[in-house]
């Protein structure tokens, strides 16, 4: 049921005209180059990270630009992002960091009571917590059904 | 992993049903009550009022802990003007903002970048979205204290002429309902929104330039164009500013005043009097806490912030709103702040309370004593924000916020104190 969904997700962001496909969240790591270009950035990944308390493998890879925004892509061994952190001086592009998510986190977004400073969204498919202000803004999110077995969530920063 | 709080006599561990891992300390004796505190009488030459209200009619829900006041807007150097009210006081940005819709009799020039002239606009982000629109020109005029800063570049959020770039993300901020406010006064501890960050780089989702309303793109702003702090454009009383807001009672009220009061060190109601400078680093525009077992947080005090955003995993948050917490009954906490740099020190005590409860006691309330949320700071990014005192900690103190670069009461910013 999770993989219809995710694949239900997928096919509502190719349905959107004019963006190019690109995903973050809930892509592969062939959508990690494709960020990188977006972003102008360089792409540094980290040595493979094994989770030390529950043995759960997965890759960090960090996207750097020279304007200070930083990007991180947590993907399992299968190559799939289940999770993004991000800092820098204003929000990333969203639309691109967060995927096929974007549009669960702007109707979350408008659900909410209004915060300018300071975002904490959870919901069964997908978390968001975003916090700053024009300067230093940063967050991350993750969909709770692509996590690897026994991930803990605080590895996520 | 048994968490200690600094500065407190005992420990003792929270029983919570549905909290393992007990946090220390969370039971501790209650804050003292801040010093005693003088509200500048608002009037001329530099104090404005403002209140803790609900904000604009077209508010979804009641604003809770924002601060309002009312502004002039003109045409500059030309006395077409227009009375704008429910404008946010934000002591935690710089530059005025205001929403096009309510620009309902006057039209504002465009703000052209130099060399070039194209029309400049911007995407301003928030944690929970953007608010896009062109850049203009206006003369702002504070009509109880008479400031005027002339000329200055002001954001028109939601002009429905120009589109939003597909990189100014998130949920749209370009109404009033949207956006909680007519717009904002930002009067923080910098000299523009951006800085040299923005000069210096095309930071994408930030700054672009215009050939025509739906073609934005990204670009770079000389600081000297970009939105800047309003206060520092005064022809006095302009190296920073003091938000007073009276102590509430803990059982929350509505329509709360208070001053705003502008310079610091310059007039007699404006002295630092026995305030704590905390310095605020140039680059970051943070100060450091200390706090629930960790060290060096990085720090604000900001009155755009509705509540206390700090990380205690030891206090629930709410059943329905992962953004406040609902601890059983009032927890009393405490951090110790630094000045930035190796500044001074001094002990911050505050008390959090459950949010639902205080909301559910008194629905009409606007200015809601202990609010307080999760941060959730990540320690991989170490440039974010990591311990947020918002509009509660102002109540019944006078924060004082310090320009950079400029000197006050003999100090030189950027710094906060109270």
């Amino acid at each position: 049921m999770r993989l219809i969904k995710y694949l239900v997700l997928s096919a509502a962001l190719a349905a959107l005209p004019a963006l190019p496909v690109l995903a973050s969240l809930g892509g592969d790591l062939s959508s990690v180059q494709a960020d990188r270009a977006h972003m102008k950035g360089a792409l540094r990944v980290s040595a493979a990270a094994t989770s030390a308390s529950t043995g759960a493998a997965f890759t960090v890879h960090e996207i750097s630009t020279a304007y200070g925004m930083t990007v991180r892509e947590y993907a399992r061994s299968d190559g799939k992002v289940f999770a993004v952190t991000w800092a820098g001086p204003a929000n990333p592009d969203l639309r691109q960091v967060l995927g096929s998510y974007y549009e669960q986190f702007v109707q979350a977004a408008e659900a909410a009571p209004p915060n300018h400073r300071h975002l904490v969204i959870r919901q069964s498919g997908l978390v968001v917590e975003n916090h700053g202000r024009l300067r230093a803004m940063g967050g991350r999110a993750w969909a709770p059904a692509l996590l690897p077995a026994n991930f803990a969530t605080d590895q996520i920063k | 992993m048994r968490k200690f709080l600094l500065a407190l006599s005992f420990v003792a561990p929270l029983v919570l049903g549905a909290c393992g891992g007990g946090g220390g300390g969370s039971i501790g004796p209650p804050p003292p009550p801040p010093p005693v505190q003088v509200i500048a009488t608002p009037g001329p030459p530099n104090v404005e009022s403002f209140t803790l209200g609900p904000g604009p009619a077209e508010l979804v829900q009641p604003a809770v802990n924002t601060a309002y006041l009312s502004i002039q807007v003109c045409v500059p150097g030309t006395t077409q003007c227009q009375t704008i009210d429910n404008i946010e006081v934000d002591s935690g940005s710089s530059g005025l903002r205001l929403l096009s819709s309510t620009l309902t009799q006057i039209t504002l020039p465009g703000a052209f970048q130099q060399p070039g002239g194209l029309q400049l606009a911007e995407c301003l982000p928030f944690a929970d979205g953007s608010s896009f629109g062109p850049l203009a020109k206006a003369d702002l005029k504070l009509p109880v204290s008479g400031k005027e800063a002339l000329n200055i570049t002001v954001q028109v959020i939601g002009d429905p002429t120009y589109a939003v770039p597909s990189d100014c993300t998130g949920k749209m901020e370009n109404t009033v309902a949207a956006f909680g406010a007519n717009g904002v006064l930002g009067v923080g501890p910098f000299l523009q929104d951006c800085g040299l960050g923005c000069e210096q780089n095309v930071i994408p989702g930030t700054y672009y330039t215009c050939p025509t309303p739906t073609t934005c793109a990204d670009a770079s702003v000389v600081t000297a164009q970009q939105l800047w702090n309003p206060v520092n454009v005064f022809a006095s009383d302009n190296n920073g500013s003091i938000v007073e807001v009276p102590s509430v009672a803990s059982a929350g009220a509505s329509n709360v005043s208070g001053s705003l009061v502008f310079g610091i060190g310059t007039q007699t109601n404006n002295s630092l009097g026995s305030a704590t400078v905390l310095a605020i680093d140039d680059n970051t525009g943070f100060f450091s806490a200390d706090f629930n077992g960790t060290i060096g947080l990085n720090a604000a005090l900001d009155s755009g912030s509705n509540a206390y955003f700090v990380d205690d995993s030891s206090i629930m948050t709410c059943p329905t709103n992962a953004n406040f917490y609902c601890p059983p009954s009032t927890v009393n906490l405490s951090a110790t702040l630094h000045g930035a740099g190796g500044g001074n020190t001094v002990t911050a005590s505050f008390s959090i309370v459950n949010a639902d409860d205080a909301f559910n006691a008194n629905q009409s309330a606007t200015a809601v004593p202990g609010l307080g949320g999760p941060l959730n700071a990540l320690p991989g990014m170490s440039v974010l924000i990591q311990f947020d005192l918002g509009m509660p900690y102002f109540f019944g103190r006078n924060v004082y916020t310090a320009i950079e670069n400029q000197t006050a009461s003999g100090v030189l910013g950027p710094y906060v104190a109270y």
